[in-house]
């Protein structure tokens, strides 16, 4: 797998499901990222991802649902002079969230194979020289998260030992204070590490690089040539946009647009699971 | 001839009163050479002035000369020092940039614009004299400890530094992986390499030194390494209470993370005034067994009782926990919560820590924060005491120390569990000493000394 191919494939998942209002094509791209994880990362270890996207789905199809009250399906109503939720609560609204809520989580589900299915490595080497050391810094730093969420664990638990109880925002900053102490500790501890390997010495070299293979080529090809079918179904009309209000329609679909979006399911022929 | 000169060095951190080195004269020879003495004291300000991170990365002001591979220090940047001086940290955690074992060892040599062509035949050779050849292709998350420092040992030769600097490789790590450390470090001398070390395990590097500094309050000194000796272990306490009751359990106990069994069917129990060590490798689940006892963490199975009261819990990385401007701040924030009317000063004067009362806590060195925080959580009378590795990083006084405060604690009726790696230390305190690793416990057989 090739960090270059991955970065062809979700540019071109990005591109389709941020220029389309169309639901239809955006499900499809959800669809075809989701099936990608699930072949490249297999579903047991996308589960916490997958539960975080609906989460944050959920919340924009309730912010879209509580604050816009247009349409004209009227589902229920609370009373105007409530401020902020008072109005009716029409299914356009809730349908519309629903539609930004895909968008949301097919954008996220395109950019996950960076960090699930590449290793920081293989990102950095896909990196032109010029972005190299940024490249390797943001890296390294990445590699810290994981001990950001262990000193958060070790901390509440110390500090419940010493008497320590959650009681309110301010309570916290007993254990906030010290785990981003310990983090920026720990990222200096790191910058003196890099330092003391002579990074930043001048300009740097990559021990690989990563050649396109076949599948990687295969994978390249594929959501080139969804990104120029679904532009050109843009220019030419057929990937026609939708928009719920006044009154809920069915989006329309064309099977030039529809066919360009089956083309970013090529991963699941391409990627061998990582697990 | 020399491969490191300081000359009348005197240095300061940055907003310090006082420097951290006074007036160093030192001419460092070909060889092994073994950087001792308390901690706080400047061993590591030292041994970062000889790659230049003292100045360069930590700043501050310097006064006087050093010369090390014939390169100024202090006109020298430490990335060009480089390529002349490998530096292995404490942490192996935080010394990594990669997620891969050979392109970890590359990173280096990558800093360095090494043509592509080169840098494999490079890293197997570095691999191959830090004795970790069997790693490359590894992924670093999976590796222990003791092989995590032998792959930093490694990144930092892959450049071929003349000279390799390690400051106090071994303290986070279980006697294998310590040894195997020492073992690898020592080697690179029989490959004609110069190392400084800096260690606390001292028997085996003596032997072997040709040099041997002394560093204390910033003052520097030499010694002979055939004639100095290490301070001598702590004494065991004597006993002034007999044991009491039971004061925690595990019964059946199993206990794990992420469907990953950790310690399976662990039937154990402590007593008042008792002291349990808990020995074993990195890994091997005796953090997950502390953790258990303190109900931090809950069993996927079994039960776990303990006896009510104050329980005093040190984590691995204790200094975690500083978080208060003062150090006694930190005493009084665990006994204002406790309700408890010791004054902080009576840990603080117990821990040789008066003199450092008033300072922020992370600003001390390693082994003073190490004391610090045994002083947050041991104040008062806490009945039940869990210490993990309470004696990484701190010197000899420091243990004595803490040796006399557990026993108070043991003879007020505290029931006390350590996870060690340190002999001396369950020498001088454990009534018993349990084997953890491979998912159960075991009772060994100790015997107390006397």
């Amino acid at each position: 797998m090739n960090a270059r191919a991955v970065a062809a494939w979700s540019a071109c998942c990005l591109f389709i499901v941020l220029s389309t209002t169309n639901p239809v094509y955006k499900v499809l791209v959800l669809a075809a990222a989701l099936s990608a994880l699930a072949a490249g990362a297999g579903i047991r270890r996308i589960r916490g991802l997958l539960i975080a996207v609906l989460l944050v789905s959920a919340f924009a199809i309730a912010l879209n649902f509580v604050s816009a009250h247009l349409g004209t399906t009227v589902l229920f109503e609370l009373p105007a002079q409530i401020p902020a939720l008072g109005g009716p609560y029409t299914l356009e609204a809730l349908v519309f969230g629903a539609s930004g809520g895909v968008t949301i989580s097919a954008a996220i589900l395109a950019a996950a194979p960076f960090s699930l299915l590449l290793d920081s490595h293989e990102v950095m080497d896909a990196l032109p020289a010029a972005l190299s050391r940024t490249g390797v810094a943001i890296a390294s730093s990445l590699n810290l998260v994981p001990a950001v969420a262990t000193s958060f664990v070790e901390v509440t638990e110390a500090q419940r030992l010493r008497g320590w109880r959650p009681r309110g925002p301010r309570s916290w900053i007993d254990v906030v204070v010290p785990v981003v102490l310990t983090s920026v500790e720990g990222s200096i501890q790191l910058a003196e590490s890099m330092e003391a390997r002579g990074f930043g010495s001048g300009a740097r070299t990559a021990m690989a690089s990563h050649a396109l293979g076949r599948s990687d080529w295969l994978l390249v090809a594929a959501s080139g040539l969804a990104l120029v079918a679904f532009a050109v179904s843009r220019a030419a009309g057929w990937a026609a946009d939708w928009y719920p209000y006044p009154t809920l329609t069915f989006p329309a679909m064309d099977p030039r647009p529809i066919a360009a979006c089956l083309l970013l399911f090529a991963p699941v022929l391409v990627w061998r699971s990582r697990r | 001839m020399a491969i490191a000169t300081l000359t009348d060095l005197t240095y300061w951190y940055p907003g310090a009163a006082k420097p951290a080195l006074k007036d160093v004269r030192l001419a460092i020879e070909n060889g092994l050479t073994v950087v001792a003495g308390r901690s706080g004291g400047g061993k590591s300000t030292l041994l970062r002035t000889f790659n230049g991170l003292v100045p360069h990365f930590h700043g501050g002001r310097i006064a006087g000369g050093a010369e090390v591979m014939g390169l100024d220090v202090i006109a020298t940047p430490t990335r060009t020092m480089a390529r002349e001086v490998g530096f292995v940290f404490q942490d192996p955690e935080l010394q990594t940039v990669y997620t891969v074992v050979d392109r970890e060892v590359a990173f280096g040599l990558e800093n360095a614009g090494l043509p592509r062509r080169e840098i494999a035949g490079r890293v197997d050779e570095a691999l191959h004299a830090a004795g970790v050849a069997d790693l490359a292709g590894r992924s670093v998350r999976t590796l222990s400890g003791g092989e995590r420092q032998r792959v930093a040992l490694a990144s930092a030769l892959a450049v071929r530094p003349r000279l390799v600097v390690l400051d106090e490789p071994t303290s986070q790590l279980d006697p294998a992986g310590a040894e195997m450390v020492l073992a690898a470090a020592t080697s690179l001398v029989d490959q004609g390499r110069s190392v400084i070390i800096s260690e606390h395990r001292l028997d085996h590097l003596l032997r072997r030194a040709a040099g041997l500094v002394l560093v204390d309050g910033g003052i520097v000194e030499t010694a002979d390494p055939a004639d100095w000796r290490p301070p001598a272990p702590p004494a065991r306490p004597e006993r002034s209470a007999a044991l009491g009751g039971e004061a925690w359990s595990l019964r059946n106990v199993s206990a794990g993370f992420a469907g990953q069994l950790v310690l399976d069917g662990v039937d154990l129990s402590g007593r008042s005034g008792e002291i349990v060590a808990l020995s074993g490798p990195n890994g091997g689940g005796k953090t997950t067994l502390l953790r258990l006892i303190a109900g931090g963490l809950a069993p996927l199975s079994g039960s776990v009782s303990r006896r009510p009261g104050r329980i005093a819990y040190l984590p691995q990385n204790p200094t975690v926990l500083l978080h208060r401007p003062t150090v006694r701040a930190e005493v009084s924030f665990t006994l204002d919560r406790s309700g408890e009317l010791e004054q902080p000063e009576t840990i603080l004067k117990e821990l040789g820590l008066l003199s450092m009362a008033d300072r922020y806590p992370r600003d001390l060195s390693s082994g003073e924060r190490q004391r610090a925080a045994l002083a947050a959580v041991l104040p008062g009378t806490p009945g039940l005491v869990l210490l993990d590795e309470p004696t990484r990083g701190i010197d000899s006084n420091a243990r004595g120390a803490l040796v006399s405060l557990v026993a108070r604690l043991r003879d007020r009726g505290a029931s006390v569990v350590l996870a060690t790696h340190d002999e001396d230390l369950r020498n001088a305190l454990a009534d018993r000493v349990i084997h953890v690793g491979g998912g159960r416990v075991a009772e060994m057989a100790f015997a107390v000394p006397t």
